[in-house]
């Protein structure tokens, strides 16, 4: 064994910890903000296994995407939501846990029974390196051209429901009925802005 | 679709000011670059203060007359005057006068009063110390000579901006004139 | 394009421009040591060479920034620091150093110092790209570019784990403007090195250059691209915090935004990551937009005239210390430019910057980017077929 293998064997044992760590952290961790910040975590070190398979395009994509964009929006999501609050007890809890945790053990069933099935031998094809991105496009522009716009179409329908959500018009000359006025927030109800109502 | 594009063009024009309102900009603070600095590096280079500038207040001890004018033309009363009744030549002996200048505001109103012109203003501004009550100057302290930016050897004066020749606005750059620099 | 050029790897290039790195294992094999203790001994020299470059560049940036701002207020600034001043930013640090590491009472303590760690090591990470010369960088890795963006793109986690951490509102505030911010602008950003990349067929900075190279200055993409070189800068000094984009740290709103809390060497870092960040922008556009190492004047062509050949040693050292010149001249140049954009533009409101990166830079990244594309297919002489 020289020694870009060592390096090799060394990393991918050092990333498959950090992976699985990370990944059990997420999950126990009290606090919500470090299961936020441990999946952060999880992503780069995928990333880092990418790399370790001359998948270099991949890995950076996996980076800039699930790092820079989604595990941003949900660190968002969590600081921007309002102060901590005790659960409150739920009424006959374990009907909920045991269909819970019926359907991580089928999921796990699954997903051990497709890792023993896959026929896991390495292709004759060499990789392909840096021509991966190269690929990679003619790929999404060819054979997966529908995946590819289906999923574009998925991203513009959220597009469309956060701006929804997020825009709430102010009122004009609507003094709320019923409700005392000053204890109202300045802004129109949700229901009041349907797409196409334009005022 | 014409409104449309007559969006555009506003837009555009409205984008292009912008962006030459931002060029004159950069080109105003660049030119700023090419000026001399106006620094003046105190404690090495100082400027000579005004002829009318109002700073620590010198008083002469045997001129005054104990006549409390200043303390009651004072704003806050902060002359501190005190004297003895003379029976033998019937006037008013002083015994000590002091101020406190960590509370003077510098009005220079016991000056303009004084019917004996015993106070007068100085050019001197550096009054710091470790303690205010050092501030409190008694006989002593205000009958010292004032300190004269000119007089020192390790400091460099610096005329002010309205006592240069005209047309110059950078003192730095006169010929070194002798210390004890006219002033007109 | 030939695919040709993609499939070599950075040390069998054939090329024009010095191999140090094939000098240095030549040398020390000729010297009885095996390859690869060569290779070992090779591997961490470049990389520390960077580090401390990128350090040295961060100390004259800042006595830069001092001295040009000072210039701009009719200031004389740092002066007694060593000749000029030079010294200031080393006693700067040094004071930093040995500051003491206050951690707030009622912080995350592991957060707290984890957050400028992530914030300073994907910028440091992203000099991995940056050429200076032919063979005169780290790794010319096929996605040089996307690569910088990427890691760009870590470093809000860490703005965002610092302002959680230290329990401040000032800091939380400072920390979710950041992110935002530096979100909102990674999209124009991206679009517009695509442009770029479009032009030259590959996301290696090396092959960004050399589809430059050849005419000098005429070659450069700044011709080519002059409103894709206006949406990098802005983008890019927003994403650097410089001050028309500075919201995050605000000092007349937020105190200091997320580095509010945080003294000594932690404090440093952010600073010095800051700084860093402003010269590597600042690079990547000489890379992407002036021509990286290339000289105004070709010189390959006067070369020829004068019958040198290219390859003798000495003109190689010569043209190799021209790049690194060159490149960093023209970095030093719009440093200095976002210095001057500093005194002279006032900072916009978050709704103002918010507006300016999705209704303004957006759209027109995305025209320029398929201008480029019509461009590319009408005249593939000039955009690069």
């Amino acid at each position: 064994m020289n020694l870009a293998q060592g390096v090799q064997v060394v990393s991918l044992g050092l990333l498959s910890l950090m992976v699985l760590g990370a990944a059990l952290g997420v999950v126990l961790a009290n606090n919500i903000v470090y299961s936020a910040f441990l999946l952060g975590g999880v992503f780069i070190s995928i990333s880092g296994l990418y790399i370790l398979l001359n998948a270099g395009f991949v890995a950076t994509a996996q980076i800039l995407i699930y790092v820079g964009a989604v595990n941003v929006l949900i660190l968002f999501a969590i600081m921007l939501v309002n102060k901590r609050e005790d659960f409150a007890p739920i009424s006959s809890a374990w009907i909920r846990k045991g269909v819970t945790g019926l359907v991580c053990i089928g999921l796990f069933a699954l997903l051990s029974t497709m890792v023993l099935t896959t026929p896991w031998l390495i292709a004759s094809i060499p990789a392909s390196g840096e021509q991966a991105t190269l690929l990679i496009g003619e790929h999404l522009f060819s054979d997966f051209l529908l995946p590819f716009e289906l999923a574009s179409v998925l991203l513009l329908i959220a597009l469309i429901g956060a701006i929804i959500l997020a825009r709430r018009e102010l009122i004009v000359n609507e003094p709320a009925s019923g409700v005392d006025a000053g204890l109202m927030l300045p802004e129109r109800p949700r229901e009041g802005v349907a797409v196409g109502s334009d005022p | 679709m014409l409104k449309f594009l007559k969006q555009v063009g506003d837009y555009t024009k409205e984008t292009v000011q912008a962006a030459k309102y931002i060029g004159q900009g950069l080109s105003v603070t660049f030119d700023h670059m090419r000026r001399r600095p106006v620094t003046v590096l105190y404690p090495y280079e100082k400027l000579i203060p005004s002829e009318r500038f109002r700073g620590r207040i010198h008083f002469e001890f045997d001129k005054c007359i104990a006549c409390e004018v200043c303390v009651r033309v004072c704003p806050i009363n902060l002359p501190v005057v005190d004297w003895d009744f003379d029976k033998t030549s019937k006037k008013k002996k002083l015994k000590h006068y002091s101020i406190d200048f960590g509370v003077c505001i510098f009005c220079g109103n016991c000056v303009e009063y004084c019917p004996t012109n015993c106070l007068s203003m100085t050019e001197e501004y550096e009054l710091a110390t470790y303690d205010r009550h050092e501030l409190n100057y008694d006989t002593v302290a205000l009958g010292r000579l004032p300190y004269k930016v000119t007089n020192d050897p390790m400091v460099t004066p610096l005329r002010e901006l309205g006592y240069l020749p005209q047309g110059i606005i950078e003192p730095h750059d006169l010929p070194s004139a002798p210390s004890g620099l006219p002033r007109q | 394009m030939s695919k040709s050029r993609h499939l070599l790897s950075g040390t069998d290039k054939m090329n024009s421009g010095i191999n140090l790195q094939g000098s240095f294992i030549d040398f020390f094999q000729g010297l009885g040591l095996p390859y690869g203790t060569v290779k070992l001994l090779w591997l961490p020299l470049p990389m520390l060479l960077l580090l401390l470059g990128a350090t040295v560049g961060v100390l004259v940036v800042v006595w830069l920034e001092r001295k040009i701002s000072a210039a701009a207020q009719q200031r004389i600034g740092p002066e007694y620091a060593g000749p000029l001043g030079v010294l200031q930013p080393v006693a700067d640090g040094l004071k930093l150093l040995v500051k003491e590491d206050i951690i707030p009472a009622n912080s995350d303590p592991v957060l707290f110092t984890l957050g400028p760690m992530i914030v300073v090591i994907p910028v440091f990470l992203s000099y991995l790209i940056v050429p200076f010369g032919q063979n005169l960088v780290l790794t010319n890795i096929g996605t040089g570019v996307f690569l910088w963006i990427a890691l760009s793109s870590v470093a809000p986690i860490g703005l965002l784990m610092s302002g959680y951490s230290s329990n401040n509102k000032y800091s939380l505030l400072g920390g979710l403007r950041a992110a935002a911010q530096s979100l909102s602008y990674e999209v124009p950003l991206a679009l517009a090195v695509l442009a770029v990349v479009m032009m030259s067929n590959s996301l290696s900075t090396i092959d960004i250059i050399e589809q430059q190279s050849g005419y000098g200055i005429f070659g450069w993409n700044i011709w080519r691209q002059p409103v894709g070189f206006l949406i990098f800068w802005i983008a890019a000094l927003a994403e650097c915090e410089r001050l028309p984009f500075d919201l995050p740290e605000a000092e007349e709103e937020l105190v200091a935004g997320y580095q509010t809390e945080y003294a000594g060497m932690k404090f440093a870092l952010f600073y010095l990551g800051s700084y860093v960040n402003l010269v590597l922008s600042a690079l990547l556009v000489a890379v992407l937009y002036l021509g990286g190492w290339d000289f105004p004047i070709p010189i390959d062509p006067i070369l020829q005239l004068l019958g040198i050949d290219s390859n003798v040693p000495w003109v190689q050292l010569i043209t190799a210390s021209l790049g690194i010149t060159m490149t960093l001249l023209k970095a030093y140049f719009l440093v200095f430019l976002a210095i001057l954009i500093r005194w002279t533009v006032p900072r916009v409101r978050i709704d103002q910057l918010l507006d300016l990166g999705w209704k303004f830079l957006l759209p027109i990244a995305l025209v320029n980017l398929l201008l480029t594309a019509g461009l590319k297919l009408a005249f593939p002489v000039a955009f690069g077929g």
